[in-house]
Protein backbone atom coordinates (compact mmCIF):
# COMPACT_ATOMS: atom_id res chain seq x y z
CA UNK A 1 0.00 0.00 0.00
CA UNK A 2 1.10 3.42 -1.25
CA UNK A 3 1.97 6.13 1.61
CA UNK A 4 -0.55 8.27 -0.07
CA UNK A 5 -3.19 5.54 0.29
CA UNK A 6 -2.56 5.40 4.00
CA UNK A 7 -2.37 8.94 4.71
CA UNK A 8 -6.08 9.39 2.94
CA UNK A 9 -7.34 6.88 4.59
CA UNK A 10 -6.16 8.07 7.90
CA UNK A 11 -7.24 11.71 6.84
CA UNK A 12 -10.52 9.94 6.82
CA UNK A 13 -10.52 8.69 10.58
CA UNK A 14 -9.33 5.16 9.94
CA UNK A 15 -7.13 4.46 12.85
CA UNK A 16 -5.35 0.92 11.25
CA UNK A 17 -4.33 3.47 8.45
CA UNK A 18 -3.14 5.85 11.04
CA UNK A 19 -1.28 2.85 13.25
CA UNK A 20 0.20 1.67 10.22
CA UNK A 21 1.48 4.99 8.87
CA UNK A 22 3.66 5.38 12.26
CA UNK A 23 4.99 1.84 12.00
CA UNK A 24 5.96 2.73 8.58
CA UNK A 25 8.18 5.92 9.72
CA UNK A 26 8.86 5.92 13.13
CA UNK A 27 12.10 4.26 12.40
CA UNK A 28 13.04 6.92 9.76
CA UNK A 29 11.75 9.61 11.72
CA UNK A 30 13.63 8.47 15.14
CA UNK A 31 17.10 8.21 12.86
CA UNK A 32 16.44 11.73 11.30
CA UNK A 33 15.61 12.94 15.32
CA UNK A 34 18.69 10.62 16.78
CA UNK A 35 20.71 11.76 13.91
CA UNK A 36 20.45 15.30 15.12
CA UNK A 37 20.36 14.74 19.06
CA UNK A 38 21.83 12.85 21.40
CA UNK A 39 20.06 9.84 22.88
CA UNK A 40 18.36 10.97 25.61
CA UNK A 41 16.09 13.78 23.76
CA UNK A 42 15.55 11.38 20.69
CA UNK A 43 12.98 9.71 21.86
CA UNK A 44 10.92 12.84 23.71
CA UNK A 45 11.68 14.84 20.38
CA UNK A 46 10.17 11.69 18.33
CA UNK A 47 7.09 11.76 20.46
CA UNK A 48 6.87 15.35 20.07
CA UNK A 49 7.18 14.40 16.27
CA UNK A 50 4.40 12.51 16.40
CA UNK A 51 2.44 14.47 18.24
CA UNK A 52 2.72 17.18 15.53
CA UNK A 53 1.82 14.86 12.87
CA UNK A 54 -1.25 13.67 14.35
CA UNK A 55 -2.85 17.36 14.83
CA UNK A 56 -1.16 18.30 11.61
CA UNK A 57 -2.79 15.45 9.51
CA UNK A 58 -6.06 16.18 8.88
CA UNK A 59 -5.20 19.25 7.43
CA UNK A 60 -1.89 18.18 4.72
CA UNK A 61 -3.86 18.92 1.43
CA UNK A 62 -1.17 16.52 -0.60
CA UNK A 63 -1.44 13.01 0.80
CA UNK A 64 0.91 12.51 -1.65
CA UNK A 65 3.84 14.89 -0.02
CA UNK A 66 3.59 13.11 2.99
CA UNK A 67 7.62 12.59 3.62
CA UNK A 68 8.63 15.97 3.20
CA UNK A 69 6.10 17.12 5.36
CA UNK A 70 6.70 14.32 8.06
CA UNK A 71 10.42 15.90 7.86
CA UNK A 72 9.34 19.23 7.98
CA UNK A 73 7.82 18.80 11.09
CA UNK A 74 10.59 16.79 12.74
CA UNK A 75 12.64 19.57 11.51
CA UNK A 76 10.86 21.86 13.04
CA UNK A 77 11.07 19.98 16.10
CA UNK A 78 14.94 19.48 15.98
CA UNK A 79 15.39 22.63 15.73
CA UNK A 80 13.73 24.13 18.43
CA UNK A 81 16.11 21.97 20.51
CA UNK A 82 19.31 23.42 18.17
CA UNK A 83 18.68 27.06 18.20
CA UNK A 84 21.48 28.24 19.66
CA UNK A 85 23.99 26.11 17.41
CA UNK A 86 22.13 27.02 13.92
CA UNK A 87 22.59 30.80 15.39
CA UNK A 88 25.85 30.15 15.88
CA UNK A 89 26.77 28.02 12.60
CA UNK A 90 24.84 30.74 10.51
CA UNK A 91 26.67 33.56 11.91
CA UNK A 92 30.18 31.84 11.10
CA UNK A 93 30.13 31.04 7.68
CA UNK A 94 26.51 31.57 5.44
CA UNK A 95 25.99 29.39 2.56
CA UNK A 96 28.40 29.72 -0.20
CA UNK A 97 26.39 29.18 -3.77
CA UNK A 98 28.18 26.31 -5.81
CA UNK A 99 28.88 28.24 -8.85
CA UNK A 100 31.14 30.29 -6.69
CA UNK A 101 32.94 27.22 -5.73
CA UNK A 102 33.98 24.90 -8.92
CA UNK A 103 37.60 23.58 -7.23
CA UNK A 104 35.13 21.73 -4.75
CA UNK A 105 33.60 19.62 -7.85
CA UNK A 106 36.28 17.05 -7.93
CA UNK A 107 36.78 15.89 -4.95
CA UNK A 108 32.87 16.16 -4.48
CA UNK A 109 32.72 13.27 -6.64
CA UNK A 110 35.45 11.06 -5.09
CA UNK A 111 34.03 11.89 -1.81
CA UNK A 112 30.42 10.93 -3.07
CA UNK A 113 31.48 7.77 -3.95
CA UNK A 114 33.27 6.75 -0.99
CA UNK A 115 30.13 7.85 1.47
CA UNK A 116 27.58 6.19 -0.99
CA UNK A 117 29.80 2.88 -0.27
CA UNK A 118 29.83 3.79 3.40
CA UNK A 119 25.91 4.58 3.28
CA UNK A 120 24.54 1.67 5.47
CA UNK A 121 27.61 0.74 7.61
CA UNK A 122 28.13 2.34 11.55
CA UNK A 123 30.76 4.21 10.65
CA UNK A 124 28.96 7.02 8.74
CA UNK A 125 26.73 7.38 11.59
CA UNK A 126 29.81 7.96 13.80
CA UNK A 127 31.24 10.31 11.35
CA UNK A 128 28.14 12.33 10.95
CA UNK A 129 27.86 13.35 14.28
CA UNK A 130 30.78 15.08 14.44
CA UNK A 131 29.54 17.30 10.90
CA UNK A 132 27.89 21.22 11.64
CA UNK A 133 24.39 20.85 12.27
CA UNK A 134 23.35 22.46 9.18
CA UNK A 135 25.81 19.77 6.56
CA UNK A 136 24.77 17.21 8.89
CA UNK A 137 20.99 17.72 8.01
CA UNK A 138 21.05 18.14 4.61
CA UNK A 139 23.41 14.68 4.75
CA UNK A 140 21.13 12.45 6.97
CA UNK A 141 17.88 13.48 5.07
CA UNK A 142 19.93 12.96 1.40
CA UNK A 143 21.64 9.72 1.91
CA UNK A 144 20.19 8.34 5.25
CA UNK A 145 16.24 9.14 4.69
CA UNK A 146 16.47 8.92 0.57
CA UNK A 147 15.13 12.74 -0.07
CA UNK A 148 15.75 14.36 -3.60
CA UNK A 149 17.17 17.71 -3.49
CA UNK A 150 13.96 19.62 -4.03
CA UNK A 151 12.62 17.57 -1.12
CA UNK A 152 15.06 18.54 1.15
CA UNK A 153 15.14 22.13 0.15
CA UNK A 154 11.40 22.40 0.86
CA UNK A 155 11.73 20.45 4.02
CA UNK A 156 14.76 23.16 5.35
CA UNK A 157 13.58 26.18 3.49
CA UNK A 158 15.77 26.61 1.83
CA UNK A 159 16.51 26.91 -2.31
CA UNK A 160 17.77 24.02 -4.00
CA UNK A 161 20.91 24.99 -4.84
CA UNK A 162 21.92 25.87 -1.33
CA UNK A 163 21.27 22.50 -0.64
CA UNK A 164 23.66 21.28 -3.11
CA UNK A 165 26.06 23.72 -1.89
CA UNK A 166 25.81 22.50 1.60
CA UNK A 167 25.68 18.54 0.05
CA UNK A 168 29.17 19.44 -1.36
CA UNK A 169 30.51 21.26 1.88
CA UNK A 170 29.17 17.80 4.12
CA UNK A 171 30.77 15.19 1.61
CA UNK A 172 34.33 17.74 1.92
CA UNK A 173 33.87 17.92 5.65
CA UNK A 174 33.31 13.82 5.83
CA UNK A 175 36.42 13.74 2.91
CA UNK A 176 38.24 15.15 5.79
CA UNK A 177 37.07 12.98 8.73
CA UNK A 178 37.52 9.93 6.35
CA UNK A 179 41.63 10.38 5.60
CA UNK A 180 41.99 11.04 9.20
CA UNK A 181 40.36 7.52 10.00
CA UNK A 182 42.85 6.31 7.07
CA UNK A 183 39.85 5.34 4.39
CA UNK A 184 41.44 6.35 0.70
CA UNK A 185 38.76 6.88 -2.12
CA UNK B 1 29.49 0.40 17.26
CA UNK B 2 26.27 -1.07 16.83
CA UNK B 3 23.12 0.07 15.26
CA UNK B 4 20.77 2.48 17.66
CA UNK B 5 17.18 1.71 17.53
CA UNK B 6 14.18 3.69 18.88
CA UNK B 7 13.03 2.61 21.97
CA UNK B 8 10.02 2.83 21.82
CA UNK B 9 7.82 -0.04 19.56
CA UNK B 10 5.39 1.20 17.46
CA UNK B 11 2.45 -0.28 19.77
CA UNK B 12 3.87 1.87 22.87
CA UNK B 13 4.33 4.85 20.49
CA UNK B 14 0.68 4.68 19.10
CA UNK B 15 -0.40 4.58 22.97
CA UNK B 16 1.21 7.57 23.70
CA UNK B 17 -0.46 9.64 21.30
CA UNK B 18 -3.88 7.86 22.45
CA UNK B 19 -4.75 10.71 24.35
CA UNK B 20 -4.90 13.36 21.22
CA UNK B 21 -6.77 10.30 19.20
CA UNK B 22 -9.29 9.97 22.18
CA UNK B 23 -12.79 9.97 21.48
CA UNK B 24 -13.65 12.24 24.25
CA UNK B 25 -10.89 14.58 23.11
CA UNK B 26 -12.60 15.30 20.08
CA UNK B 27 -16.29 15.76 21.86
CA UNK B 28 -15.27 18.12 24.41
CA UNK B 29 -13.47 20.24 21.95
CA UNK B 30 -16.30 20.34 19.69
CA UNK B 31 -18.99 20.60 23.00
CA UNK B 32 -16.88 23.90 24.12
CA UNK B 33 -17.17 25.50 20.77
CA UNK B 34 -20.82 24.88 20.28
CA UNK B 35 -21.96 25.58 23.54
CA UNK B 36 -19.82 28.51 23.90
CA UNK B 37 -20.78 29.91 20.46
CA UNK B 38 -24.55 28.95 21.14
CA UNK B 39 -24.65 30.33 24.51
CA UNK B 40 -23.22 33.87 23.17
CA UNK B 41 -25.96 33.77 20.29
CA UNK B 42 -28.87 33.17 23.16
CA UNK B 43 -27.77 35.60 25.63
CA UNK B 44 -26.78 38.15 23.19
CA UNK B 45 -30.24 38.09 21.61
CA UNK B 46 -31.94 38.36 24.84
CA UNK B 47 -30.07 40.93 25.57
CA UNK B 48 -30.63 42.67 22.82
CA UNK B 49 -34.18 42.04 22.86
CA UNK B 50 -34.71 43.89 26.46
CA UNK B 51 -37.99 45.54 26.37
CA UNK B 52 -37.42 47.67 28.79
CA UNK B 53 -34.64 49.87 30.67
CA UNK B 54 -32.61 47.93 32.63
CA UNK B 55 -30.38 48.35 35.45
CA UNK B 56 -26.60 48.65 35.46
CA UNK B 57 -26.02 45.56 37.44
CA UNK B 58 -28.26 43.48 34.65
CA UNK B 59 -26.07 44.79 31.88
CA UNK B 60 -22.76 43.92 33.90
CA UNK B 61 -24.58 40.58 33.68
CA UNK B 62 -25.06 40.00 30.79
CA UNK B 63 -21.76 41.59 29.57
CA UNK B 64 -19.75 38.93 31.86
CA UNK B 65 -22.18 35.96 30.95
CA UNK B 66 -21.35 36.42 26.95
CA UNK B 67 -17.75 36.97 28.12
CA UNK B 68 -18.15 33.83 29.81
CA UNK B 69 -19.80 32.11 26.85
CA UNK B 70 -17.09 33.19 24.25
CA UNK B 71 -14.24 32.18 26.52
CA UNK B 72 -15.67 28.35 26.27
CA UNK B 73 -16.11 29.24 22.61
CA UNK B 74 -12.62 30.18 22.09
CA UNK B 75 -11.36 27.59 24.09
CA UNK B 76 -13.02 25.27 22.14
CA UNK B 77 -11.75 27.02 19.26
CA UNK B 78 -8.65 26.87 20.18
CA UNK B 79 -8.63 23.13 21.02
CA UNK B 80 -9.76 21.85 17.28
CA UNK B 81 -7.04 24.55 15.68
CA UNK B 82 -4.56 23.32 17.53
CA UNK B 83 -4.65 20.39 19.98
CA UNK B 84 -7.07 18.24 18.93
CA UNK B 85 -7.00 16.32 15.23
CA UNK B 86 -10.60 16.36 13.51
CA UNK B 87 -10.28 13.47 11.12
CA UNK B 88 -12.80 13.88 7.66
CA UNK B 89 -15.48 11.27 9.25
CA UNK B 90 -15.13 13.61 12.58
CA UNK B 91 -15.59 16.69 10.83
CA UNK B 92 -18.65 15.93 9.17
CA UNK B 93 -20.52 14.68 12.53
CA UNK B 94 -19.01 18.25 14.01
CA UNK B 95 -20.77 20.04 11.54
CA UNK B 96 -23.96 18.47 11.28
CA UNK B 97 -23.93 18.94 15.61
CA UNK B 98 -22.86 22.51 14.74
CA UNK B 99 -26.25 22.56 12.65
CA UNK B 100 -28.57 20.92 15.66
CA UNK B 101 -27.25 23.32 18.17
CA UNK B 102 -27.44 26.10 15.96
CA UNK B 103 -31.32 25.91 15.18
CA UNK B 104 -32.01 24.57 18.14
CA UNK B 105 -30.71 28.09 19.82
CA UNK B 106 -32.50 29.71 16.97
CA UNK B 107 -35.50 28.19 18.17
CA UNK B 108 -35.24 29.06 21.24
CA UNK B 109 -33.86 32.55 21.31
CA UNK B 110 -36.78 33.19 18.85
CA UNK B 111 -39.53 31.50 21.03
CA UNK B 112 -38.42 34.02 23.82
CA UNK B 113 -38.66 37.05 21.75
CA UNK B 114 -42.03 35.87 21.24
CA UNK B 115 -43.18 35.48 24.87
CA UNK B 116 -41.57 38.70 25.40
CA UNK B 117 -42.87 40.51 22.72
CA UNK B 118 -39.49 42.36 21.22
CA UNK B 119 -36.28 41.35 19.96
CA UNK B 120 -37.45 39.02 17.19
CA UNK B 121 -36.13 40.14 14.50
CA UNK B 122 -32.62 40.05 16.22
CA UNK B 123 -32.75 36.72 17.32
CA UNK B 124 -33.56 35.24 13.54
CA UNK B 125 -30.75 37.46 12.11
CA UNK B 126 -28.69 36.27 14.82
CA UNK B 127 -30.10 32.47 14.97
CA UNK B 128 -29.99 32.48 11.01
CA UNK B 129 -26.19 33.65 10.50
CA UNK B 130 -25.18 31.50 13.05
CA UNK B 131 -27.09 28.02 10.89
CA UNK B 132 -25.50 29.26 7.93
CA UNK B 133 -21.75 29.10 9.07
CA UNK B 134 -22.31 25.71 10.59
CA UNK B 135 -24.20 24.49 6.98
CA UNK B 136 -20.96 26.05 5.29
CA UNK B 137 -18.71 24.36 7.20
CA UNK B 138 -21.20 20.84 6.73
CA UNK B 139 -20.77 21.12 3.19
CA UNK B 140 -17.31 21.97 3.06
CA UNK B 141 -16.53 18.57 5.36
CA UNK B 142 -18.89 16.75 3.55
CA UNK B 143 -16.96 18.04 0.20
CA UNK B 144 -13.67 16.97 1.79
CA UNK B 145 -14.80 13.48 2.99
CA UNK B 146 -16.14 12.71 -0.57
CA UNK B 147 -12.61 14.12 -2.24
CA UNK B 148 -11.02 11.88 0.17
CA UNK B 149 -13.05 8.36 -0.42
CA UNK B 150 -12.72 8.92 -4.30
CA UNK B 151 -8.66 9.23 -4.17
CA UNK B 152 -9.33 6.33 -2.19
CA UNK B 153 -10.87 4.56 -4.44
CA UNK B 154 -8.46 5.26 -7.08
CA UNK B 155 -5.46 4.48 -5.19
CA UNK B 156 -6.85 1.40 -4.23
CA UNK B 157 -7.56 0.48 -7.99
CA UNK B 158 -4.22 1.55 -8.73
CA UNK B 159 -2.89 -0.69 -6.12
CA UNK B 160 -4.82 -3.65 -6.74
CA UNK B 161 -4.17 -3.35 -10.34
Amino acid sequence: MTDELLVARAQLGERAALAELVERWRTPVWTYVRRMLDAERADDVTQEVWLAVIRGLPGLREPGRFAPWLFTIARRSVTDRLRGQYAAEEARSPDVSPSADPAGSTADSAVESAVESLVDRAELVALVAGLPVREREILVLFYLEDLSVEDCAQICGIPAGTVKSRLSRARRLLRAHLEEKGYRP
Amino acid sequence: MTEEEPRLSARELIDRLEPALAARTRVRAVAALVAGVSGTLFVTALWAGEPGPLPVRTHLAFGLFIVFCLAWACYGGWLLARRVPLFATDRVVAGWIGVTASVVTTVATAVAAVQRGAGLGTALALGGLLTAVALALTVRAHARRAALLRRVRELSGRDGA
